[in-house]
């Protein structure tokens, strides 16, 4: 009877509160195993059929075998933008963020190195263990991008092609090979996944619980910057200044609009499938609940951009709702930024996440 | 020092009248006064002036979040530089007796955060970005001309950081950490591949390159950022780590005018406990101790300057700011709190504000 009552009051006393509050290692377990490595696994599926339409464009040219590689290059930026986040782990050793997306390119780097190879026809660009021994801006997307989509790009659909399609052929390799490197480090149980799920004083960066989730509230306020100062002011204009669609990440593709929202679509889902806003006390919910409000504002907002940068910067109503994308993200910033940490307990990252 | 009479003294009957009774009481205790840019509790950017026993004593609100300060060394007056890539500097009284006022970055330039006053009070310098050529310069700025900028200097280097004055009073010593940022892509950092950090030192009155300092090859991914001198006059620096984040280089160490630099060699587990991150160099009164702090790692560190070695490694979470106080070093955090280490009789508190990377003794 004693036995009964003791266990009646302790069920009493935690009412539905283990439900409601997952722990800090539930958390990063569903982070790593239900956000990040699936992002990682996707990209590395998706890059590897674009090696795989590439070379079969180089073998058989057409215009179609074009287009098919130029839809999976959409799917490769799409998959790109749900992990780029994450530049802690496997995106950071090895220069591999820097050699699959150099950007921002404000001096133009990259078309330079790039229209070089193709007008000089170096064969060394066209194996992949030589292209990686080369500039970083000539062997991720930026580059791929205009090879398939840039000046002259027409021609991989013929025989004239020739060498442009093994060139991209190389790229693509090499995006395929460090794709699957890192998906099979985020996959090994005894890698960062184990440091991170299970941080420890001997650790050199995830010493406890806190410095884990400080580095995943860390994605989210670091990843909305970056959308931020990198990929829609550069092309909106600052303080009003005049719209400049041609500095747009990925325009040449379409991509740019697409692969914004699929960064803001990543960083939902971190911060909704690992639970990290439930670990807030409950009468903090309100933060999580309004960052998932203000993502779907920023979903809404970015449906009403249509057509390509150039167009949508030609019409007022859709700068509008670029515009109102970038306070969107702004809102967010505060809420993921600097309300969540604080009711995690965390440091509020003032100097730290964002030094000088 | 401003012992707290002298303060008073400075301070005026008008701002020591504006204190609430409790401040002025905890004001009556306090022998030191720091500053440092905060973010306040309620949202929004100032910069406060605090006593060692946590009594905010006054701040001066700023648009957007400052970095370090300086203090003319005739007037007292101080400067709150805004953030990188901030385009405003704020001057400010401490004592209260006049407005503050505002300036604003040339067009073409942003400030980098720190600065530095010429001996006689008479000029103003900053480290400025002229961004459109990725190019460091020292804005000149005529103090009794309203601040009015007059010309600027090169400081042989891209992404200048902390600049000092040397105790020599003719020679700046600037950090130029290398990395190439522009205003149109906020502070994300556009050539890591390719920086050339180093230590600049020139001449004040001609702005000519005396001698210029860079770490060994391997190590150009090194941005020295901050310093400090010790008794010496050697100057102590602490680097960011932009390359690989599984090595761990050596982020501490010093360079003398007369053309030796060198990284000291801390203990592994002390130099992980920086993460690759050196947030504010400082030196303590006498010049014999030096403070490096790392907000990433949460530590605070006190080394000898004669050999290098660790005195004391304080654990404090988001520590950035260091000064010297008294007998020893004081360090200041994001998260409002206030520590001693080294010999500073000041005991853990907390304050209603958070500090920004930069603590700095008033006086």
């Amino acid at each position: 009877m004693r036995v009964w009552l003791a266990l009646l009051i302790g069920l009493l006393a935690t009412p539905a509160f283990a439900q409601l509050h997952p722990t800090a290692r539930t958390v990063i377990t569903q982070a790593v195993e239900e956000v990040i490595r699936p992002g990682f696994a996707g990209f590395a599926a998706e890059t590897e059929r674009l090696a795989a339409r590439q070379a079969e464009l180089c073998a058989g040219p057409s215009a179609d075998a074009l287009a098919v590689v130029r839809g999976q290059f959409g799917a490769v930026v799409q998959a790109w933008s749900g992990i780029e986040v994450y530049r802690f782990g496997p995106l950071m050793t090895d220069n591999r963020t820097e050699r699959i997306l150099f950007w921002p390119d404000r001096k133009g780097i990259a078309l330079r190195q790039v229209q070089a190879i193709l007008a000089t026809e170096d064969e060394t660009a066209t194996d992949p263990a030589t292209l990686y021994g080369k500039s970083v801006a000539v062997q991720g997307l930026g580059a791929l991008e205009f090879v398939l989509f840039g000046t002259g790009a027409e021609a991989l659909g013929t025989e004239q092609g020739a060498f442009r399609c093994r060139y991209g052929s190389a790229i693509a390799a090499l995006l395929s090979s460090t794709a699957a490197e890192m998906s099979s480090e985020w996959a090994d149980p005894a890698g960062i996944s184990a440091r991170l799920i299970r941080p420890s004083q001997s650790d050199p960066d995830y010493r406890d619980n806190a410095e884990v989730l400080q580095e995943l509230v860390g994605v989210m306020a670091h990843g909305l910057e970056m959308i931020r100062d990198q990929r829609i002011l550069p092309f909106l204009g600052r303080g009003g200044a005049e719209p400049k669609p041609r500095s747009a990440l990925f325009w040449r593709s379409n991509q740019t609009m697409p692969s914004i929202l699929a960064n803001f679509t990543a960083l939902r889902a971190l911060l909704v499938n690992s639970d990290i806003w439930e670990y807030a006390p409950t009468e903090q919910f309100w933060i999580g609940e309004q960052a998932m409000a203000e993502f779907d504002s920023v979903a809404i907002y970015g449906s009403g951009v249509t057509g390509t940068v150039e167009e949508a910067m030609a019409d007022p109503a859709q700068v509008d709702q670029v515009a109102n994308i970038v306070i969107s993200s702004q809102v967010i910033d505060k809420l993921v930024g600097e309300d969540l940490p604080a009711a995690l307990g965390l440091s509020v990252g003032f100097s730290s996440l964002d030094g000088d | 020092m401003w012992q707290r009479r002298a303060f008073l003294k400075a301070a005026g009957a008008g701002f020591a009248a504006s204190l609430v009774p409790r401040r002025a009481e905890a004001l009556e205790r306090a022998e030191l006064v720091f500053a440092s840019s905060i973010q306040k509790q309620a949202g929004g950017y100032a910069a406060a002036l605090v006593s060692e026993a946590g009594t905010l004593i006054a701040s001066v609100d700023l648009p957007e979040r400052g970095h370090d300060l300086t203090f003319s060394p005739v007037t007292g007056q101080a400067v709150a530089f805004a953030r990188q890539p901030g385009t405003f500097a704020v001057v400010f009284d401490p004592a209260g007796a006049m407005a503050p006022q505002t300036i604003t970055s040339l067009e073409g330039r942003h400030f980098f955060g720190h600065g530095a006053f010429s001996p006689d009070g008479r000029l103003l310098y900053a480290t400025e970005n002229d961004f459109e050529n990725a190019r460091g310069v020292i804005g000149i700025y005529d103090v009794a001309g309203g601040f009015r900028r007059i010309g600027e200097f090169d400081t042989f280097g891209t992404g200048p950081h902390e600049m000092l004055l040397m105790p020599d009073g003719e020679t700046f010593v600037i950090a130029n950490g290398g990395i190439e940022t522009h205003p149109d892509y906020g502070r994300a950092e556009l050539n890591l591949e390719t920086m050339d950090p180093s230590v600049a030192f020139i001449d004040r009155r001609t702005g000519d390159l005396i001698g210029q300092l860079r770490l060994a090859d391997g190590l150009h991914k090194l941005s020295i950022r901050h310093m400090a001198f010790d008794a010496q006059s050697r100057v102590w620096f602490g680097c960011q780590f932009r390359g690989d984040p599984g090595d761990r280089p050596q982020l501490v160490g010093y360079a003398t005018r007369e053309g030796e630099i060198r990284l000291i060699e801390l203990p592994e587990g002390t130099l992980g406990d920086l993460r690759n991150y050196v947030g504010s160099v400082a030196a303590s009164a006498d010049g014999a101790i030096i403070g490096v702090s790392s907000p990433e790692g949460n530590t605070i560190l006190a080394l000898d300057a004669a050999t290098g070695g660790v005195i004391e490694a304080l654990s404090m979470r988001n520590g950035c700011g260091i000064a010297g106080d008294a007998a020893g070093l004081l360090a200041s955090s994001g998260d409002g709190e206030l520590g001693g280490l080294a010999g500073s009789g000041v005991a853990r508190l907390s304050v209603p504000v958070l500090f920004d990377n930069h603590l700095r003794r008033v006086g």
